[in-house]
């Protein structure tokens, strides 16, 4: 508690770079680990604080499993040239994402995506999720 | 403690000695405006890595509850837009906007408001107003009342709802208060942070933010848009994400990099907050939390023999009779009572709701209208002199009671309230049949009156006729046929849950559910397996009260759920709720599939980190052993 108190008591001289995200990536996802999702878009959520992208993608025992990918927010993702347009229901897309640190759940945070049909790629270009 | 770190914080940060200020400066310091954040003592991203708990004075509770906290939970329907809770607002993203809310006549400051990008407004009241009872709502903010020593600002927060100290792990009870101590030095706004959480802290934890000045920014706010569906995949939407004790193997993931921290400090715990410990001495000087944690858990459920009454939403009210939880509609057709308390309260019951009524559907009102022409005149009637010479009409009588269950605490009062009520059933052929409709109709689920209309034990007798259901369902649901005081009134059966007999009362106008024993904020759920009830039941019955309820804004408010016991709920409180008994299921079905019986499950402590909150003396003779077994039985069965 004395040593708090002398923090307390002290000027800090560190400069605080708050991040956006409301929750812990590094809490949420196994930074790791990756885990690649291949397959059909079901749902695109472009939204704050966090757009997902839901796809129908195999788990790794090879069931389809409905796949919810943490992307950015409205904002970050309209200065990256991404609109709620960008994305369509049943667009056939290739996903690398962290998985997330829960045994069993099907989440992932977006590291790239990319859609063959037309070359659209995320991410690849140094793109990240903040 | 406390009074201890008050000495040393008021040495350190007010230069001034506490006893030589006056209570009210006549010129307090204006802490009004716009700040950016500056620094804290913490890394520099706000976001802690998975497993850094240090200098939090944990208890072994407070560390397992972190250990198993997967920070997926925000996924969930009910997380998403939560803003960051208290203890970390002064630390998020965009700054901060102090408000002065001044009195036009005096210009004294009534209240300051504090705004954060993230955040609801916050009010800390200047007004000396009292904060609320215990059974009042807790909220993001809390409730929040300021008092000036010299200059600062020394801010107490009470009724918070659960969150964290930080993200990532380090959680907090709902049992938390939180004294902020603002201080301005020209540009400079310190702020120092006590948070102390009985359930989850041997000590208070004490954090530090610098605020800087700044006249060109402006907070922004930043909406969020929700949805239904969690976001964790898959496509189950009660889905509740934690981890078994020992499964999160990540908590030490982060000193792979800083390999210059031993383990154990990161693990938290008094002992490492104190200048000893790096020393290597392991005695530190006694302490505890400020407050008893089952002082205040206690009071959300008072057992005083008064009946208390708190206005919910619309026509919904909840009184506090003795600790038990009645559910009161009060309108212009009559009264609807969900539940009865307790026989020896049925007289002060009674008399709470004649006076609530009185005073809320026909109250004093004074005339409005003069001359012949006035709404409402009945012919040559002058509605000025009818205001003046005539009393009000009585309020109409108990109409309707509801027993969400046959536990004895809730249909104690049935025979006293239901006689002095009146159902109309009569007419006709009815009316020439004695005491038809003179009394309230008692609907429940059909299996609360099996219940009740059958001896308890061999040598008892079932309780009166004129205490059992008139009315009852066998169903998914149970419409009440029409409207009642202005609202569709409909009953959700939760059979198999705390009982075989269980319901939910959802008022659909007012928005209000009343949960029965489903919900309780002062103790485990108590689920009688031998008389049906279950924890997937129970698990189920919450899950449907949170596909019902919607919050108002930020994840808080908008549906009220009245517990059984215990202060007045929300989505949020029914969430953590839910939560848990989620959470402890899972650690017993872990248990059972190892192969432990039911003495090694109790042995294995799987409640450990709610008994804090949930088994204190408050919870009477539901202790964690008693739930425990249920969970267990109720699994077994299941199999």
């Amino acid at each position: 508690m004395r040593r708090l108190l002398l923090f307390a008591a002290a000027v800090s001289v560190a400069v605080s770079s708050t991040a956006l995200a409301h929750h812990s990536y590094a809490a949420t996802y196994d930074v790791t680990r990756e885990v690649k999702l291949e397959g059909k878009l079901v749902q695109f959520v472009y939204r704050n604080p966090h757009s997902f992208v839901h796809v129908m993608a195999a788990d790794d025992k090879g069931i389809p499993q409905r796949w919810a990918v943490e992307w950015s927010g409205t904002t970050q993702l309209g200065n990256s040239g991404v609109t709620k347009e960008t994305l369509k229901v049943g667009d056939e897309v290739i996903i690398m994402g962290r998985p997330s640190r829960v045994p069993g759940e099907y989440r992932a945070l977006m590291l790239t995506l990319k859609r063959p049909s037309d070359g659209f790629a995320w991410g690849s270009a140094g793109q990240t999720v903040d | 403690m406390k009074k201890r770190f008050l000495a040393l914080a008021g040495a350190a940060l007010l230069v001034t000695p506490l006893a030589a200020q006056p209570p009210r400066p006549a010129n307090p310091t204006d802490i009004a405006g716009e700040w950016t954040l500056t620094n804290n003592e913490e890394d520099t991203t706000a976001q802690p890595p998975l497993g850094d708990y240090l200098g939090i004075p944990f208890n072994a509770a407070g560390r397992q509850r972190a250990d198993t906290t997967a920070e997926s939970i925000w996924g969930t329907p009910e997380y998403q837009c939560r803003p960051h809770s208290a203890p970390h607002q002064w630390r998020g993203l965009g700054g901060a906007r102090i408000l002065k809310e001044q009195d036009p006549l005096t210009r004294d400051v009534r209240a300051y408001h504090v705004q954060f990008m993230r955040s609801l407004d916050w009010p800390i009241f200047m007004d000396n107003r009292p904060h609320p009872p215990a059974w009042a709502p807790h909220s993001w903010t809390g409730f929040s009342t300021g008092q000036w020593i010299g200059n600062t600002l020394k801010v107490t927060t009470t009724h918070l709802k659960d969150g964290y100290l930080k993200r990532g792990g380090p959680q907090t009870s709902d049992m938390y208060s939180m004294t902020d101590y603002i201080t301005r030095h020209d540009e400079i706004l310190t702020i120092v942070t006590v948070v102390d959480d009985p359930v989850y802290q041997d000590e208070p934890y004490v954090e530090s933010t610098t605020y800087t000045i700044d006249l060109t920014s402006n907070v922004a706010m930043e909406t969020c848009n929700g949805s239904s569906f969690a976001e964790n995949g898959g496509t189950d939407r009660h889905h509740v994400p934690h981890f078994l004790p020992g499964q999160n193997t990540a908590l030490t993931e982060w000193l792979k990099k800083d390999d210059w921290i031993p383990v154990e400090p990161t693990r938290g715990g008094v002992n490492t907050t104190y200048p000893e410990y790096k020393s290597g001495a392991t005695k530190v000087p006694a302490s505890r939390t400020a407050v008893p944690p089952e002082k205040e858990i206690a009071a959300q459920s008072p057992r005083d023999g008064q009946v208390h009454v708190m206005p919910v939403q619309g026509n919904i009210y909840m009184l506090v009779a003795d600790g038990i939880n009645i559910t009161v509609s009060m309108g212009a057709d009559g009264v609807m009572l969900v539940n009865t308390g307790s026989a020896a309260m049925s007289e002060k019951v009674l008399a709470a709701v004649n006076q609530l009524a009185a005073s809320a559907v026909t109250p004093p009102a004074p005339n409005t209208c003069f001359g012949a022409n006035c709404p409402n005149a009945w012919g040559w009637a002058s509605p000025y002199m009818n205001a003046v010479i005539n009393s009000p009409a009585p309020p109409k009588p108990i109409r309707y009671i509801v027993n969400t269950s046959a536990s004895p605490e809730h249909v104690g009062g049935n025979e006293k309230l239901a006689s002095a009520g009146f159902f109309p059933r009569g007419g006709g052929f009815g009316s020439a049949v004695s005491n038809v409709g003179r009394e309230a109709s008692i609907v429940a689920h059909e299996n609360v009156l099996n219940r009740l209309s059958t001896p308890s034990a061999p040598n008892s007798r079932p309780v009166p006729a004129s205490a059992q259901p008139t009315d009852t369902y066998f169903d998914e649901f149970h419409k009440l046929p029409e409207y009642f005081n202005g609202e569709a009134v409909i009953l959700y059966g939760a059979a198999g849950a705390n009982t075989d007999g269980d319901s939910l009362v959802f008022f659909r106008h007012s928005e209000v559910i009343s949960a029965g024993n489903l919900l309780s904020t002062i103790s485990y759920p108590v689920i009688e397996v031998d008389k049906g009830g279950s924890i997937q039941g129970v698990i189920d019955g919450l899950n449907r009260i949170l596909d019902l309820a919607v919050a108002e804004y930020r994840g808080q408010g908008g549906t009220w759920i009245v517990p059984g016991r215990g202060r007045l709920s929300d989505t949020a409180d029914v969430a953590s709720y839910r939560n848990m008994v989620t959470i402890v299921r899972d650690r017993v079905k872990d248990l059972i599939g190892k192969g432990m019986t039911l003495q090694q499950v109790k042995a294995a402590k799987p409640t450990m980190d709610f008994d804090g909150r949930y088994a204190t003396a408050a919870a009477g003779e539901w202790t964690a052993d008693r739930f425990v077994e249920a969970v267990y039985r109720s699994l077994q069965e299941k199999k």
